[in-house]
């Protein structure tokens, strides 16, 4: 065995110090297949950052009530009797005495993208204040939280960031009254800072929705709570037409659904794309299995086995994609990585986010160009171990 | 044996690697076909010149009140004017049932969309006449495999009843078929005055208004007599032509075209790359050919044709499989009724051709020069 690998060790780097002979050919090959990892990390990173900041936005120890079947809190309208049932339900949790629970309305206003200067929907909240305190990692950056019962508005620092129209001290026109951008607020990496709030009664009776919630969320005295809180709602007739989860059930839900089209992206081009170089490849090694054909005669001659020589073309190949997947990989964290972007999210509305490069990412990238490399040396190496030593000889 | 025999011969002496070369060119541009096909059925509609939509100023998915309408269809330059509203319709399950579902007056609806809107006489009566006759998308029909006269229950994820159920009933009345470029958004199409009866909340209030103009040449003018009308009241209006409408919205899902361009560019550079240092590689091995030719009396320029013969050869052969390819990949995923069908666009064709005339002679053309420079006792003597 140390003999066989000794032949195959030998082979490889005999085959890697010859590449600068069939430089453009193998340096197409590593290109080709940085290309294609590059694309595919394009789409996974895009959703992964997607996945990422719609995931972290929810909590174990919140929960959200919606109505059944609308899967959007756009669609959803739940009433202030059902959110008032809901309050002295067991398990939620209290502030300063009272239930920490949060009637929120949702509309969608215009906002200008800054990158293309189209129209596009941003999420307008109306919340009061339980609903902030809700989630904990809100913190104003700039200017003034709303007062209540006035038109203004606080904005999120990463809708300020990709769309115009909201910035600090503008006013904009909604329904014939003027509202007053006075605040900047920020919660890193969640949805939330995509959105723009304003006082939750100011903004139910400029919409003509008085007494009218989208959602419904409830503090939870702990993660286990939810049980019991779900068992309390499901007796009562009136809450029946309700769905009620987790808020980390929820959002996950909605990053699977806006996922979904990117992955699948993802894959259909990444795997279109990969196929392109393994067809790149397979003609790069036939070619360097036809180059050096003497001097594998020779190896063959002199006592080297045809798996060794099997082995070595393989590895070759193997090398080249691992190098063309780096490549890729480089690329994606040199132009992408970080960069901030947004798109319509399962909300209908706007959501920003960052291009993420994660592990599994990395992980998925190198498991593509190692099989490009696999399936583009397997059989060139067969073709190699298979050529008759004598003959190649003769020829000559 | 004329010429583009010989240079037919030469492009498959090496089957494999020709093969081989042909697979990942055809794979750049399946890529691009698909590509340029789906940014241009999502930014490109059909929609007739003179066809405006009313939005709520705020954001189109708030609503309008009836009354504008009536305003809107008695503004002077408007033709034919109607209302639809969004339903929020799914099938069975809320994700994978979702449908378009549009709440519309079935009249004046049919005027304003007809030219997409291809029903039988019988299918119009009965969706004119029904309160609760529905009509849909052949694709949606067959999918689901609904029955004309069949009793459909469709629910909605925004509306209740007045009992608090999120069932209504319909029957359907007839299937239109969306061909490549219809306008027509809406996979199920239902009656206004019965959803509007039926629901417990946003009564008498229209999602848009869409109309025709009597000339395209009247659009501006209208549509700024329109907002004007309703500015500074409480529901202010934005009104555009459909087309920009519908830009605008695609435009939300984020910058396709430039995403479309990096991977189509990325698909393209890889195989400008292969191909050209294969057929590099291709004429170098023949060296002592063209000498040998060149021998026999072949001119220096024939040969140059030859071998940039073969690199379009190659190239057309790559692009016309990949073209081919495209369109099966896109009729087959249009026909599986999942999201509104993707349609070949035929300009692909055309801009395909081109750019594999380009890929042909880019990646050709460093080797024929080479044939064409070459010497005959050089050629003859390299090893």
């Amino acid at each position: 065995m140390p003999t066989l690998l000794n032949q195959i060790s030998a082979i490889t780097s005999l085959n890697v110090k010859s590449l600068p002979q069939r430089a453009a050919m193998s340096a197409a090959s590593v290109v080709a297949v940085a290309l294609s990892i590059a694309v595919l990390l394009f789409f996974l990173a895009l959703a992964n950052g997607l996945s990422k900041t719609v995931e972290g936005s929810g909590s174990d120890s919140v929960a959200v009530a919606l109505r059944e079947g609308s899967t959007a809190e756009l669609n959803s309208v739940v009433t202030r009797d059902q959110l008032n049932i809901l309050a002295g339900a067991p398990g939620v949790a209290a502030i300063d005495g009272k239930p920490a629970v949060s009637g929120e309305l949702l509309v969608i206003v215009d906002g200008v993208k800054r990158a293309t200067g189209t129209n596009a929907n941003m999420p307008f909240r109306g919340i009061g204040p339980e609903g902030i305190a809700l989630r904990e990692s809100v913190q104003i950056v700039d200017g003034r939280l709303f007062s209540p019962g006035t038109n203004e508005i606080i904005v999120g620092a990463s809708l300020l960031r990709e769309f115009s129209g909201f910035e600090l001290g503008s006013t904009i026109r909604l329904r014939g009254s003027e509202w007053t951008v006075v605040g900047v607020f920020d919660a890193p990496g969640t949805v939330f800072a995509s959105e723009l709030w304003a006082d939750l009664a100011v903004t139910q009776s400029l919409f003509r929705r008085p007494n009218v919630f989208q959602t419904m969320k409830f503090k939870l005295v702990s993660p286990a709570a939810l049980e019991e809180f779900r068992n309390f709602a499901a007796a009562d007739a009136r809450l029946k037409q309700l769905e009620i989860l987790s808020e980390r059930a929820y959002f996950k839900r909605q990053a699977s659904q806006s996922t979904g089209q990117f992955f699948f992206i993802a894959w259909a081009l990444g795997v279109t794309m990969a196929i392109g170089s393994v067809a790149g490849a397979l003609n790069t090694m036939y070619s360097a299995v036809a180059a050096r054909a003497s001097e594998t005669a020779t190896l063959r001659i002199i006592g080297f086995s045809g798996i060794a020589t099997f082995a070595g073309t393989l590895l070759e190949a193997v090398i080249l994609s691992a190098l063309g997947g780096s490549l890729g990989v480089l690329i994606a964290f040199l132009f992408f990585q970080g960069r901030t972007t947004s798109t319509l999210g399962s909300g209908f509305t706007q959501l920003v986010f960052k291009f993420d490069i994660s592990p599994g990412v990395v992980l998925a990238a190198i498991a593509t160009s190692a099989l490009i490399g696999v399936i583009g040396g397997f059989l060139p190496g067969l073709r190699a171990a298979r050529q008759r030593p004598q003959l190649e000889l003769a020829a000559q | 044996m004329n010429d583009f025999t010989l240079i037919a011969i030469n492009l498959f002496r090496k089957p494999v690697r020709t093969v081989l070369l042909v697979v990942s060119i055809l794979i750049a541009f399946l890529i691009f076909s698909v590509m340029v096909s789906f940014n241009h059925a999502i930014t490109n509609f059909n929609t007739k010149p003179n066809r405006l939509v009313t939005l709520s100023k705020i954001n189109f998915t708030e609503s309008l009140p009836y009354a504008h309408f009536d305003r809107i269809a008695k503004t002077e330059g408007v033709a034919t004017a109607t209302h639809l509203n969004w339903f929020g319709g799914y099938y069975q399950d809320p994700v994978k049932g979702f449908l378009p579902v549009f709440a519309v007056d079935p009249r004046s609806y049919y005027d304003v969309y007809k030219e997409d809107l291809p029903l039988t006489e019988e299918a119009k009566a009965a969706f004119f006449g029904e309160r609760t006759a529905m009509i849909a998308a052949e694709a949606v029909a067959e999918k689901y495999d609904w029955r004309i006269g069949q009793r459909i229950p469709l629910n909605s994820n925004i509306f209740s009843q007045a009992d608090g159920g999120h069932v209504w009933e319909f029957t359907l009345v007839g299937v239109f078929a969306t061909p490549p470029g219809s306008s027509q958004t809406g996979s199920v199409i239902i009656n206004y005055d019965y959803f509007n009866e039926t629901i417990s909340f946003g009564r008498d209030r229209v999602g848009w208004i869409a109309f025709l103009t009597r000339s395209a040449d009247l659009n501006d003018q209208v549509a700024e007599a329109i907002d004007a009308r309703f500015a500074n009241s409480a529901d202010e209006t934005s009104t555009q032509d459909e087309a920009t409408f519908n830009k605008s919205f695609a435009a939300q899902l984020g910058n396709i075209s430039l995403v479309v361009t990096l991977v189509v560019g990325s698909a393209f550079a890889a195989i400008l790359l292969i191909v050209g240092t294969t057929m590099a590689l291709a004429v170098r091995e023949r060296t002592k050919e063209i000498g040998v030719m060149k021998t026999l009396g072949f001119s220096s320029s024939r040969i140059l044709t030859m071998v940039l013969g073969e690199s379009l050869m190659l190239a057309f052969l790559g692009a016309g499989v990949g073209t081919a390819a495209a369109a099966l990949a896109l009729s087959a995923l249009s026909s599986s009724g999942n999201g509104p069908p993707i349609y070949f666009e035929p300009a692909v064709v055309g801009w395909s051709a081109l750019i594999a005339a380009g890929l042909g002679v880019v990646t050709g053309v460093f080797p024929a020069l080479e044939a064409y420079r070459l010497r005959i006792i050089e050629a003859l003597g390299r090893r």
